[in-house]
């Protein structure tokens, strides 16, 4: 157990530090001058040699990935740009609002499409069902920005029940999580009955059937128990692929989460940030997924650590 | 037990199953409902696309026209069917040319990451080993990255021109396609033919490409439309967020955040052209699903049945090829 979580660890902290430093040589090949961005287009050519002096980038690529590698391990990566503050600190800062929601959206995910997905697995290509089933696949199709453009312009402008954008109050939070979930359910409902129908027709849930087992007990102990592991991967993966930012609908909102800050420091080519950024989130999102695959023993108890972890 | 022959409602043989039941029967069920998301996928997708193929035939002003006389005009008037937006244009002319955009990239996305997934999937299913872990181990690097924050950064290296987005795209969808077609692979290669073939003196390779990948191919292409949903999708989200191809192309993702700005006096800019994306997204999400929940079968048997004569194993398969 110990040995297995120490493999995944280290093998995650590899995969977080190959991304980093990708992502360090990329921005550097990338065409656009920092330092114009920071001095602004009307810099003479002396100040943006001052500006490229004082944040070290006329040093040459290895000295500069040197020096980015010692600012990783003392965990200070550096200044950025345009905030003139800690890059870590303005990451850490934006951090709790993308935690907000995505956790929000991904609970209200759960709630919904676990209930809906069992629902159309007991009824499957009924007429009913068809109907759910091609709204869910419309709710797949919806492109998150439209929602939200839509969702804002008519709960936050047209009938102002919400705030617009930022997260001032709670309130805030209710329109981001309504879109960000739309395509979660959509997904995950249709996950479940899929799962959920190949576990309906498995022989071991008619000979439950046939000793009496009453239909609540086989779909929500028997379907559910062994429907239950891919579900939860699902809902976990799309969680941890949220952490790394909600890029489209924080824009559309406002919202002041990470994934409108790296928008902003792409614009304006803010390495520090854009490697802190980087670092902060894929190290949260190895860290959910190792999180995911601890917990597959409590959801089954066949599931030993380690063994199938191959499989 | 006794059987009760009931009247003849299904030819001469006795039989207590009624159509009514024959109805209600899980298979037909499903078929139905196949059939049902087929044609509606269908009809979707075409309303969408046919436009867009004819936008050049069709009697539309052109999608650059500004005329600031006839700014923001709502829908349906002075010869707008879509209104006009903030600089005069005709949305339902700009909303088609740019589908022409989204869709080229679409397709060609679709193709590459198909292409590239096909290979690396079925060479890492086939061979095993090294080559199976390295290519495992790049399927589970990019899982962990932040996907759409790397597409920004690439497109931002290498500036947004359409091969590069289309590039960009198939890069993000390529281990879809991998990860089915490996496992296909490692399905298919355990059968007796391949180790038939093998005694028989064929080279590996050959045996890769002449036998198990033909195999697997039908397949593994069933997802192909769902993945040109999913690159519809991604490329309007670029195409949102500035990173999209630049001007003169007028992609649906820049009308729709052009709109943004307009929402409240001019909802025709953000509803419209996201309503064609819309359409277009789930008629062939519906379609990719359709295809792939229908029963093998039917395929092949309605077709005989249409041709009036018994199929031969070959016919089968074009069939099977012809509609995939």
């Amino acid at each position: 157990m110990i040995r297995y979580v120490g493999t995944r660890l280290g093998q995650g902290l590899l995969t977080v530090f190959l991304t980093v430093s990708t992502v360090f040589v990329l921005i550097r090949l990338a065409p656009g001058d920092p330092a114009v961005a920071y001095a602004g287009p009307l810099a003479t050519n002396e100040q943006l040699a001052a500006v490229r002096e004082q944040f070290g980038l006329d040093d040459p690529l290895p000295q500069q990935y040197l020096l980015f590698l010692q600012q990783l391990f003392t965990g200070n990566l550096g200044l950025s740009y345009s905030f003139q503050a800690s890059a870590l600190d303005v990451v850490l800062e934006r951090l709790p609002y993308t935690l907000t929601l995505a956790t929000s959206a991904i609970l209200l995910a759960a709630v919904v499409s676990v209930p809906l997905g069992v629902w159309m697995s007991r009824r499957t290509d009924t007429r009913s069902e068809t109907g759910v089933n091609v709204v869910a696949i419309a709710g797949q199709s919806m492109p998150d920005f439209w929602t939200g453009i839509l969702l804002l312009s008519a709960f936050a402008v047209v009938i102002p029940i919400f705030p617009a954008s930022g997260f001032a109050t709670w309130g805030g939070l209710v329109l981001p999580t309504i879109t960000v979930a739309i395509l979660q359910v959509a997904l995950i409902s249709r996950l479940v009955r899929r799962e959920m129908a190949s576990a309906f027709a498995a022989p071991y849930l008619t000979v439950a059937r046939s000793r009496g087992v009453s239909e609540r007990v086989l779909t929500w102990r028997y379907a559910m128990g062994n429907s239950a592991i891919p579900v939860f991967t699902a809902l976990g993966t799309r969680f941890a692929a949220m952490l790394n930012g909600v890029v489209v609908v924080e824009v559309v909102f406002g919202w002041p989460g990470v994934g409108s800050l790296i928008v902003r420091a792409l614009e304006t080519r803010d390495y520090p940030l854009i490697q802190a950024t980087v670092l902060v989130t894929s190290l949260l999102a190895v860290g959910v997924q190792l999180l995911i695959d601890l917990a597959y023993p409590l959801l089954d108890p066949r599931v030993r650590l380690g063994k199938a972890s191959a499989a | 037990m006794t059987t009760t022959t009931t009247p003849s409602s299904t030819g001469d043989r006795p039989s207590a199953v009624t159509p009514r039941l024959r109805a209600r029967s899980e298979a037909h069920r499903r078929a139905s409902a196949a059939r049902a998301k087929m044609w509606v996928g269908a009809i979707c997708a075409l309303v969408v696309v046919l436009p867009i193929l004819l936008a050049q035939v069709l009697p539309l002003p052109d999608p650059d026209a500004q005329d600031l006389g006839d700014r923001l005009a709502a829908p349906l008037s002075g010869g707008h069917l879509f209104g006009t937006d903030q600089l005069g244009r005709d949305l339902l002319s700009r909303v088609l040319h740019g589908g022409q955009v989204s869709l080229a990239i679409g397709v060609l996305a679709v193709l590459v990451s198909g292409a590239i997934g096909v290979v690396l999937g079925s060479v890492a299913g086939f061979y095993g080993r090294w080559v199976d872990t390295i290519v495992s181990r790049l399927l589970e690097a990019q899982m962990s990255l932040p996907l759409l924050m790397m597409l920004l950064l690439v497109v931002a290296l290498f500036g947004p021109s359409i091969p590069v987005i289309t590039f960009v795209i198939a890069i993000a969808q390529w281990p879809e396609v991998a990860r089915l077609t490996r496992s296909l692979v490692l399905v298919e290669r355990e059968k007796p033919y391949v180790a038939a073939a093998r005694t028989l003196g064929l080279r590996k390779v050959v045996v890769l490409l002449r036998h198990v990948v033909p195999n697997v191919l039908k397949q593994a292409t069933l997802v192909v439309l769902l993945l040109l949903a999913q690159a519809v999708l991604l490329e309007s989200a670029l195409s949102f967020l500035g990173a999209g191809p630049q001007r003169p192309f007028a992609t649906w993702g820049r009308i729709i955040s052009d709109g943004q700005d307009y929402v409240t006096t001019a909802w025709w800019m953000v509803t419209l052209p996201g309503l064609f994306i819309v359409l277009l997204v789930v008629g062939v999400n519906l379609l990719g699903d359709a295809l792939r929940d229908r029963p093998r079968r039917s395929r092949a048997s309605r077709l005989r049945s249409l041709l009036g004569r018994g199929g031969t194993d070959r016919l089968d398969r074009d069939a099977k090829g012809a509609r995939a």
